[in-house]
């Protein structure tokens, strides 16, 4: 297997220009969709068939010396350790590559849908053309040509970086740490921890706030964990009402009358 | 946990009908085995009816899933691709063109759903034989039906389990889904059975009357039950986004259809009928109880559903 590759986000560069988003849609020939208020700069207001990146924009306001705050945030599918797309998807469309990330093949995916709603980020998307589920592959295809994912390739501030995961790391520990030298205090990594929540990302950020500022859950939660616990409930209530069944069935026709 | 950024898989009208034939299915074929285990002969209409209702309610589920997909001519892959890969998930078990994952519900309830199918044909076939004269094949009935009873309740309860499997809001925290569809499922077998046990046997039919309406309660009492852990468990995620989802079932524009279809019709007035219907022994009244909880047992699927996606 081949060394984890990751993509690490620090929004404390991310000027918004969208430029990410653009090569993205360029280079996986994504059509282009109508624009949509979302109330802010931002569009679409989720991840789309269509959008694979998503510069997420979130305005806070602020007091008499500092106006409005912007918080700029280029998202993205986090390819995660534990993923729950891929282990929501029944056909094994979705698999792990060589480099760690997470893909949908596209000749076997059967558009069930389950994988839409089993991401903890939102990012998987149905498209109603194909009839298949679509996300980001990290450039795939120029992966295994020795090239970086496009958005990476296309961010002028280098607010999106990709590489070798551990390298990666590494240096945005050392960021967090200078940013915090600099007085950004609520400067914090986001899923770099591989000890961490779903095993860690493979897509990690560098937040200037917690997660919640910028719409990511604090805490996310592999949803295939509740399998084990639902299924012995279910169990539980199958034994409750197979002993009622046995109870009533059990016995002659006249205690059965109940009268 | 707070959710953030979240889509839905907006899955259409035909995937709750097809739970609730699922639940049907399953929870007749349970209840016609448990009679057919205990007294073959004495039960013959529960469990003729059962197993012909099984068969049924079954035949139009696949039917149903594969209008849904999105790329229908594929529905095969939910058991096999020509080459499974191997990095396809937690405990994936691939053996030659076949896969099972055992923590995906739905890859579960794919193979389930073929089993429980296949046994559903063979009692449905041996009643069948026997009604025209034949005689049952040994041991058929039984060995068919204790496995097709065991995926019977499969069948009737992953739905839930599905849905928690997801992280949709309402679900995410929920713990009781899978134990509210297993009991949908036996309350509403229990009361098809009922229903056509009513229609064709009238107060001739009392005795296997009481006893599956004596099963249908306890299994909404148990539904009942379910859906009040499922409310508590969800309310203890300590999520303001969670409550929020949970206030759009309970005081939302899910209310009326999930207290007053689902709770009030589905399993309190029911009870009460079956009740009444089991010391007065009239057909109508159980008729009547029959069809409200088949009512609310697709209402109590259809407003889960409809609340989680919309969460």
């Amino acid at each position: 297997m081949a060394r984890t590759v990751a993509m690490f986000t620090d929004v404390s560069l991310c000027i918004g220009c969208r430029a990410c988003q653009v090569a993205c849609k360029q280079w996986n020939q994504l059509a282009p969709e109508e624009p949509e208020w979302t109330g802010t700069y931002q569009n679409h207001a989720t991840f789309t068939d269509k959008s694979y990146r998503l510069v997420r924009f979130f305005e806070e306001p602020g007091d008499d010396k500092v106006g409005m705050r912007w918080h700029m945030m280029s998202d993205v599918c986090k390819h995660c350790a534990q993923a729950g797309c891929l282990e929501a998807c029944p056909t094994g469309a979705i698999y792990r590559t060589e480099y760690g990330t997470v893909n949908i093949n596209q000749d076997i995916c059967n558009g069930c849908r389950y994988c839409v709603s089993a991401c903890p980020f939102g990012v998987v998307s149905f498209n109603h053309d194909t009839g298949t589920a679509t996300k980001c592959t990290f450039c795939n295809d120029r992966l295994h040509n020795g090239l970086g994912p496009a958005c990476a390739k296309a961010c002028p501030t280098e607010s999106i970086r990709f590489g070798f995961r551990d390298e990666l790391e590494a240096k945005a520990r050392k960021r967090v740490d200078d940013l915090q030298k600099m007085g950004y205090k609520d400067a914090q990594l986001y899923g770099a921890d591989q000890g961490g929540p779903l095993g860690g990302l493979n897509a990690f950020f560098l937040l200037l706030g917690k997660p919640a500022k910028y719409g990511l859950p604090e805490q996310p939660k592999l949803p295939q964990r509740n399998v084990v616990v639902d299924s012995l409930l279910s169990i539980g209530a199958a034994v409750a009402v197979g002993l009622g069944a046995l109870l009533a069935f059990r016995g002659r026709g006249d205690d059965a009358g109940g009268s | 946990m707070e959710p953030g950024l979240l889509q839905s898989s907006d899955w259409p009208l035909l995937i709750d009908l097809y739970f609730f034939l699922g639940g049907v299915a399953g929870g007749a074929f349970v209840i016609a085995t448990i009679a057919n285990l205990l007294d073959g002969r004495r039960h013959q209409d529960i469990v003729r009816i059962g197993y012909y209702v099984a068969f049924l309610a079954v035949l139009p589920c696949p039917l149903l899933l594969i209008v849904d997909l999105g790329y229908p001519s594929r529905f095969l892959h939910m058991l096999m691709v020509s080459k499974p890969s191997t990095a396809i998930g937690m405990d994936a078990v691939t053996v030659g063109p076949f896969h099972l994952k055992l923590f995906s519900p739905m890859s579960a309830g794919a193979w389930a759903l073929l089993v429980f199918g296949l046994c559903t044909f063979l009692c449905a076939l041996d009643v069948f034989l026997t009604d025209r004269g034949g005689r049952s094949v040994t041991g058929l009935r039984t060995v068919a039906g204790v496995i097709g009873g065991v995926f019977g309740f499969f069948i009737a309860a992953y739905p839930g389990v599905l849905l928690g499997a997801t992280a949709r809001p309402l679900f995410i925290s929920a713990h009781w889904l899978g134990a509210v569809f297993l009991a949908v499922g036996a309350a509403t077998g229990g009361a098809a059975i009922a229903l056509i046990l009513a229609l064709l046997r009238g107060a001739g039919g009392r005795e296997g009357l009481v006893r599956v309406m004596r099963v249908t309660s306890m299994a909404l009492v148990v539904e009942l039950i379910a859906l009040a852990l499922f409310v508590v468990s969800v309310k203890m995620a300590g999520s303001a986004r969670i409550s929020a989802a949970l206030g759009q079932l309970l005081a939302g524009p899910y209310s009326v259809p999930f207290w007053l279809g689902a709770v009030i019709v589905g399993v309190v007035v029911p009870i009460v009928l079956q009740r009444g219907a089991a010391r007065s022994g009239a057909p109508v009244m159980a008729v009547l109880a029959s069809v409200l909880v088949l009512v609310g047992g697709f209402l109590v699927k259809y407003v889960l559903i409809a609340a989680g996606q919309a969460s």
